[in-house]
């Protein structure tokens, strides 16, 4: 690849410098922030189902640990390049940074593509991979999760590896591991509620009363669903949802004015959050087309499918009457839509703050497992809330504070805390 | 009919079958006491034949013996009588009688059942046989008393021969002059002169032309004497009766071989032999390997099918008892001559072999095929003689259009005529041997799978649930066969046959009618699972797997959906050498890509149904294995599910068949069953299977070269290197796309220096743009690395399935970078739409030595990028869109793949005349299979071409023929009517002409629309007429022509023509 090619890793720090000139670091600061902590790559021998060997690269990123053990996901991908396991190693530093979690930020990865190997190949990779960095990980140290081409049976057999060679159990070591081995109540709401509380709070803000609002919804999975049930449970009426259609190859919204049913329309959509649109439109909902969500006359949006949706090409296409987005998807909003909001004055929060609710949930599994105690999922959910609530307080009041949007508040704020934590250890 | 539950026709039967054996016990009693004189033995035998019969208490018997009568005092003869002839050595020595006194329900023989015709021809064989035992004890016993010093012991035999059985003597003699012949003895060849002019047997064939001296019996007998003292001068004593007690066992099978390999004896005459031989006890017919196998070949060709590949393979495996089964299923019109055909012969030979193979595979013991009866191949000529339907004979020399137009009334005709009276008894007595279990129709016709032949699917097979009253069922089953039948007339068919020179033959149809394999599961009744497997895998998903691995499409329910390829659900895939190489590993993809629909039979409608998996909550606990077709959903991991444990109306479950995979021994039972049937076919084989939760069922088995799947390309040789874009010589496999006219390729080299992400957006973006522009299906996309690569969006363009869903093809090229070539996605971000949609994926490493990659083509043609995408201007240099007949003077992309010998080539040639029609027809993946998911606008192309190959441009003064809108751009729905342009530059009188034949064309499609999807429609074709003027003007749908985006595409006229010679 030639020196001009994307490198993911370069855009990371030169966003990093941005915040950087804001709150006019130090070059110590700087120069510890830019670049990862530690860093290890390893080689990983699989005995494969036919008797060979292969040896598969590995690497583990830990990019800060100033505010506490690291936390970030393992990929499994074919073209892994340690370049993206560094940027993404930066990002959840800032991440858990954000909700102020005592939390620093890592990644890690392997190249492989899971297509080409045997569930028993897997397995071995797995246990592989954590024989080679069993002493640089640890529940009080760093603390690995699934990511991209992982999931909970690879955590499971990696927690049972560091378990084995341990000599006893360890389930902090961990996070994404299912309910009853170690995994934590209020997974599957928290990305979601986590998107209505600041929303809520940002009502709050605002001075509008929540059940007086409306809203139109982009994407109806798992977090858009449990958005919509905390938002109903405000008191909101949801007009309008957009639903890719894997037949047609194609999405739609639908909508029904007096407020959409989320139980009915849950009993016709599939596990992907597919809406079956003939079947929602015999329940007496309005079909329209998919993009035309972002048209509709209410006062929230909420993005919750995936990046790039609100771009310089339709942003123009929303109604006078929205006041609030609310992004539950990564990366919904285009830099250059981002501004023409920022004119409009539709106040953002932002989907580095706004779905902080996934990782928050992360730390309070790693918390329990550590205490071996597990909470019933309403504990979960409010220590949520109160998490959420004063995460949103803290940037808020630091854009206000320093007249930034909330965009550049949330990130900044992050930097800010894990310089400040830095510094205050004596580190620089 | 009176209609009874099933338990009492068995119970029924089972008495019947019973009382005959008891009654063969007691014949034998009689035969087998050495006290009894022949006397004694009919007097009994009139006592104890009648308790045999169905009604004893009116049954009476007589036998009627050299001229002597046996039969109890109160005998009356009545013409409800069942005759059986006693012979001794073939010659007709008395009669077994069997009387009703009144009259009885009518049967298979008038009141007599088919089992007690078996049961007194049995008895008369015994009989038979029994006598001839006693006269040559009696002869044995006359030359025992005489003075045997001065005979010599082949001679006493002779002389024995000579009283008992002088045919067999000669016949004896016959040989011996033979084998003395054989062995080189001067003498023995002389005699042989005298005695083969001279010899003639019944039906044994002479030569016709000549006329011969017939010598009387006693002129050969005296030569036999010759022959014998001739023999004894050159072999051994030992030989010459070893001799003759081998040729003499031989002979008692001589009736068999006769009746075989006389082509004027009918299926029934078969019938009996091979029943007579089965009857009688085996060791009394020892068979030399020699005449085995004649007769097997015989029974093989009579019965089966007469082709020599096959033939070759099957009789390895066949042997004269395996068909004595079979015969009893066997439906056939009064005197038949017919065959079961190609699917039936396929199916009966992979039993043979999986039978073979059961002691090395324990296994095997488990693999069973479904209840079939047959009907044979002359049932359909016997159908339409007996309903003077001789002139849809003719049909298929009829002009195509024609035909189309008639088939509908074909189908009527057919549906309401009647089978002829030996038929429905037929179908009566399979009836009542299924029960009411569903049924499925299967054609088996004598040119369908054919070695090399792919007529797959283009005869209809249909699903009858087989319910209601014995009248019902018997209605529905005609009706089932009688659409059935229709189909060989149908233009798909006709067509098909017309192309490959097969029209002349005479297209005989055998039909196999099968017992569904299923169980009933709340009111609908299907298999636990079923699905295709193929011996050689054509769609690796991963490097690691290999051609022989294998290929296996698997779905709960009925194996339609795994057969035919349905665009809204996916099957299964699993390579049975490689089971835990899986093509879908997140969790994500394996939820997307699992099976969400059903095939049933709905037992309470009769009808075929798609149902979706939510049936499961109202009948998962019914459902055979469920616990190894699906997984459980356990928070963000799927686990195995435990039959108690599954909560149906809770769990979120998963078609995965992780269990079946892991816990059972499915996969490997369908490897073995593949690597033993390819072995002996000594070609890839494709098998359909179901499983009823307790035994694998094998449907259908043929070579995998006469099937559905990609066959491999002829890659030429020598062609020059400027008519090539590109080769490759790894992973490859077969194929051929045809007709590309264009190429969007994605510069590797400039893709990696785009340094911003947005920009690498923008590119996926743009290429789904293209995408919905280009016409469907005949252009490729050639890229970097990964396509839809969801990661590291520089290893490839990032797109989403919709977004490559028109292209015919997905190329990724590797490039080397500092020694180093990365590795290819094989299409696995969407891989299972790649292979549901029939785009063909292939990898590309132009660095790779030796191989071909026209840069210059791709880099130095004009790039149409701007004139499609305008507002693109920027990625010029990184997408380009180039028209291949444009920069390639007129002549078009093929791609070829060879998997054979790893080898692919593109190369530029004139549009065709496609290379290969068969391919250019796989390739659009039309199959009129079985019930499938109608593809509306692939069959209006296919004619829409097929019409424009028929149109002579002179006769009509057409100058250009133009296809647009929904069919051109493939989103013709059921109701579409088909867009044409036609460039005319004739006369009025042509102009009308002109019509007039369009107008016949388009009432023909609209009724085959008709058929299919019962949408009434005046008419199919919208022709839009323009000039020469209009063009110049570009006045209304001249636009079209030549138009930048969604332009009318061009089809070659008159090809068809032409190539009849017509032109």
């Amino acid at each position: 690849m030639s020196d001009t090619s994307y490198n993911a890793f370069t855009d990371a720090q030169k966003l990093f410098d941005r915040a950087a000139d804001l709150l006019d670091l130090d070059q110590a600061t700087r120069d510890l922030l830019r670049t990862p902590q530690k860093e290890f790559h390893f080689s990983i021998p699989v005995r494969m189902d036919d008797g060979k060997v292969k040896i598969f690269q590995g690497y583990r990123v830990m990019h800060n640990d100033a505010r506490g053990p690291a936390k970030g996901g393992i990929r499994f991908h074919p073209h892994e390049t340690i370049d993206t396991v560094r940027a993404l190693a930066m990002w959840m530093t800032w991440k858990t940074a954000v909700v102020d979690l005592p939390l620093g930020g890592g990644k890690g990865g392997v190249i492989c593509d899971p297509h080409n190997l045997s569930p028993f190949e897997q397995e071995r990779l797995c246990r592989g991979w954590i024989r080679q960095v069993y002493k640089n990980i640890g529940p009080h140290l760093d603390i690995p999760a699934p990511e991209v081409m992982t999931n909970a049976q690879h955590m499971l057999w990696m927690l049972d590896e560091y378990e084995v060679i341990s000599g006893s159990r360890q389930p902090g070591v961990i996070t994404g591991k299912p309910v009853g081995m170690g995994g934590s109540l209020g997974r599957a709401e928290a990305t979601g509620y986590g998107v209505i509380i600041s929303l809520r709070e940002a009502l709050k803000e605002l001075g509008i009363d929540p059940s007086e609002t409306t809203a139109s919804v982009q994407g109806f999975g798992n977090v858009s669903q449990y958005a919509i049930e905390l938002y109903q449970q405000m008191g909101g009426t949801v007009k309008c949802v957009s639903s890719w259609v894997q037949d047609e190859q194609n999405s739609y919204s639908v909508c029904k004015p007096e407020g959409i049913n989320l139980e009915e329309l849950r009993s016709v959509t599939d596990s992907f959050g597919g809406i079956n649109i003939s079947k929602a439109v015999k329940m007496g909902y309005k079909m329209i087309p998919g993009e035309d969500w972002l048209k509709q006359e209410v006062d929230i949006l909420i993005p919750a499918a995936i990046e790039n949706q609100i771009t310089g090409n339709n942003v123009n296409d929303i109604h006078k009457k929205v006041k609030v987005i609310a992004e539950a998807a990564n990366g919904p909003t285009s830099p250059e839509a981002a501004k023409v909001l920022d004119k409009k004055d539709i106040y953002t929060i932002p989907d580095f703050l706004a779905n902080a609710g996934g990782v928050t949930c992360s730390y309070f599994e790693q918390v329990q497992s550590n205490m071996n105690y597990y909470w019933e999922k309403d504990e979960v959910l409010s220590k949520l809330d109160l998490k959420m609530t004063s995460a949103f307080i803290s940037v808020s009041d630091f854009a206000k504070t320093n007249n930034l949007n909330m965009r550049d508040a949330a990130y900044i704020i992050s930097v800010n805390r894990v310089s400040q934590a830095c510094k205050d250890r004596g580190w620089v | 009919m009176s209609e009874k539950k099933p338990l009492d026709v068995l119970l029924g039967e089972l008495k019947e079958r019973a009382k005959e054996l008891n009654c063969l016990y007691q014949v034998q009693e009689l035969l087998n006491n050495s006290e009894n004189t022949v006397d004694d033995i009919c007097n009994g035998l009139v006592e104890v034949i009648p308790p045999g019969w169905q009604y004893p208490d009116i049954c009476r018997a007589k036998i009627q013996l050299n001229s002597k009568t046996y039969a109890s005092d109160d005998l009356v003869e009545t013409k409800w009588e069942l005759k059986s002839d006693i012979r001794i050595q073939g010659e007709t020595v008395g009669q077994i009688y069997v009387y009703y006194e009144e009259e009885a329900p009518d049967m298979d023989e008038g009141p007599f059942l088919k089992d007690e015709r078996k049961l007194i021809n049995t008895i008369a064989e015994r009989v038979g046989l029994h006598l001839l035992h006693q006269q040559l004890k009696n002869v044995f016993e006359k030359q025992n008393q005489a003075d045997t010093e001065h005979k010599k012991e082949w001679e006493v035999i002779l002389d024995m021969l000579r009283q008992t059985n002088p045919k067999l003597l000669i016949r004896l003699s016959r040989k011996m002059v033979n084998y003395l012949c054989w062995t080189g003895v001067k003498k023995a060849e002389e005699l042989l002169e005298r005695f083969g002019s001279a010899f003639h047997d019944e039906g044994e064939l002479i030569d016709e032309n000549k006329p011969f001296k017939k010598s009387s019996d006693s002129d050969l007998i005296s030569l036999s004497y010759e022959i014998f003292e001739i023999a004894e001068d050159n072999l051994t004593l030992d030989k010459i009766l070893n001799n003759i007690q081998k040729w003499t066992k031989e002979d008692r099978s001589g009736f068999l071989s006769k009746i075989l390999e006389n082509m004027g004896s009918s299926l029934q005459d078969i019938n009996n032999a091979i029943e007579r031989y089965h009857h009688l006890a085996p060791q009394m017919l020892e068979l030399s390997e020699a005449r085995e196998k004649g007769l097997r070949v015989a029974m093989i060709r009579r019965i089966l099918t007469d082709q020599s590949d096959y033939i070759d393979i099957a009789k390895r495996f066949v042997d004269v008892n395996s068909f004595n089964e079979l015969l009893n299923k066997i439906i056939s019109p009064v005197g038949s001559h017919g065959k079961l055909g190609g699917k039936s012969a396929g199916l009966f030979l992979a039993n043979q072999m999986i039978k073979k193979y059961t002691p090395e595979f324990e296994s095997f013991a488990e693999v069973k095929i479904p209840k079939t009866w047959y009907i044979t191949s002359d049932g359909l000529l016997n159908f339409m003689d007996y309903n003077n339907l001789e002139e849809v004979m003719e049909q298929k020399y009829k002009d195509i259009g024609q035909i189309r137009q008639e088939y509908p009334y074909v189908i009527q005709l057919f549906k309401s005529s009647t089978f002829p009276p030996a038929i429905i008894k037929g179908l009566l007595m399979a009836l009542d041997d299924f029960g009411s279990v569903p049924l499925i129709i299967r054609s088996s016709s004598l040119l369908e799978d054919r070695i090399g032949m792919a007529f797959a699917g283009k005869y209809k097979s249909l699903f009858i649930a087989n319910q209601g009253t014995k009248e019902e069922r018997l209605v529905a089953l005609m009706d089932a066969i009688a659409e059935v039948y229709a189909s060989v007339f149908g233009p798909d068919p006709i067509d098909y046959r017309a192309e490959n020179d097969l029209l002349d033959y005479h297209e005989e149809m055998g039909i196999m009618i099968q017992q569904v394999v299923g169980t009933k599961i709340g009111h609908y009744y299907l298999p636990s699972f079923a699905g295709v497997a193929f011996s050689q895998n054509e769609f690796r998903w991963s490097p690691r797997i290999n051609r022989k691995d294998g290929l296996i499409r698997l779905v709960p329910g009925l194996g339609t959906r795994a057969v035919d390829r349905i665009s809204n659900d996916y099957p299964i895939l699993i390579a049975p050498g490689q089971p835990q190489l899986k093509v879908n590993v997140t969790v994500d993809e394996v939820i997307k890509y699992s099976p969400k629909y059903l095939d049933v039979i709905n037992l309470q409608s009769g009808e075929f149904e798609t149902v979706e998996l939510e049936v499961l909550k109202q009948f998962g606990k019914e459902y055979p294995m469920i616990h190894q077709v699906v997984s459980r959903m356990k928070q963000d991991f799927l686990q195995l599910a435990n039959p108690l444990t599954i909560d149906f109306q809770k769990d979120f479950l998963v078609v995965t068949f992780e269990g079946l995979v892991n816990r059972t021994k499915y996969v490997q039972q369908t490897k073995d069953m593949l690597e033993v049937l390819s072995k002996e076919y000594n070609n890839p084989v494709d098998i359909e299977f179901a499983h009823d939760g307790n035994n694998l069922y094998l449907l259908q088995c043929r070579t995998q070269s006469a099937g559905i799947e990609y066959k491999a390309a002829v890659i030429p040789s020598n062609v020059p290197i400027e008519k090539t874009l590109f080769s490759a010589n790894k992973y490859i496999s077969n194929g051929i796309v045809t007709d590309i006219t264009h190429i969007v390729y994605v510069d590797p080299t400039k893709y990696s220096e785009v340094s911003d992400y947005e920009t690498l957006k923008e590119i996926g973006k743009s290429v789904g743009r293209l995408n919905k522009i280009l016409p469907k299906h005949q252009f490729i996309l050639m890229g970097p690395g990964r396509w839809g690569s969801r990661g590291d969006i520089k290893l490839g363009v990032s797109v989403t399935y919709s977004e490559i869903n028109n292209t015919s093809m997905l190329i990724e090229i590797a490039r080397k970078t500092n020694e180093y070539t990365p590795d290819l996605s094989f299409g696995t971000h969407f891989f299972q739409d790649l292979v549901e949609s029939n785009i063909r994926y292939l990898p590309l490493y132009p660095d790779d030595y030796g191989i071909i990659f026209n840069f210059k083509f791709l880099e130095e043609s004009e790039n149409l990028l701007t004139s499609f995408l305008p507002d693109m201007e920027k990625l010029k240099d990184v997408i380009r869109v180039i028209d291949v007949p444009a920069s390639a003077g007129g002549q078009v992309l093929n791609v070829l793949m060879n998997g054979d010998s790893n080898k692919a080539l593109a190369i530029f040639s004139d549009p065709t005349d496609y290379i290969d029609d068969e391919a250019k027809e796989l390739q659009l993946g039309l199959r009129s299979g079985v019930i499938q998911e109608d593809v509306h606008w692939q069959w209006r192309l296919r004619n829409v071409e097929k019409l424009a190959s028929q149109l002579d441009p002179q006769r009509f003064g057409v100058k250009g023929f133009y296809l647009f809108g929904s069919v051109k751009n493939a989103q013709a729905g059921p109701s579409s009517d088909i867009d044409i342009l036609i460039h005319f530059v004739g006369t009025d009188a042509q102009r009308k002409d002109l019509s007039a034949w369009l107008e016949g064309w388009s009432l023909s499609l609209s009724q085959i629309n008709f058929l299919r999807t019962g949408n009434k429609t005046e008419g199919l074709l919208d022709i839009h007429i323009v000039t020469d003027d209009d063009i110049k003007k570009r006045d209304s749908y001249a636009i079209k022509i030549g138009a930048v985006s969604d332009a009318a595409r061009p089809l070659p006229m008159g090809t068809a023509l032409k190539k009849n010679g017509l032109k």
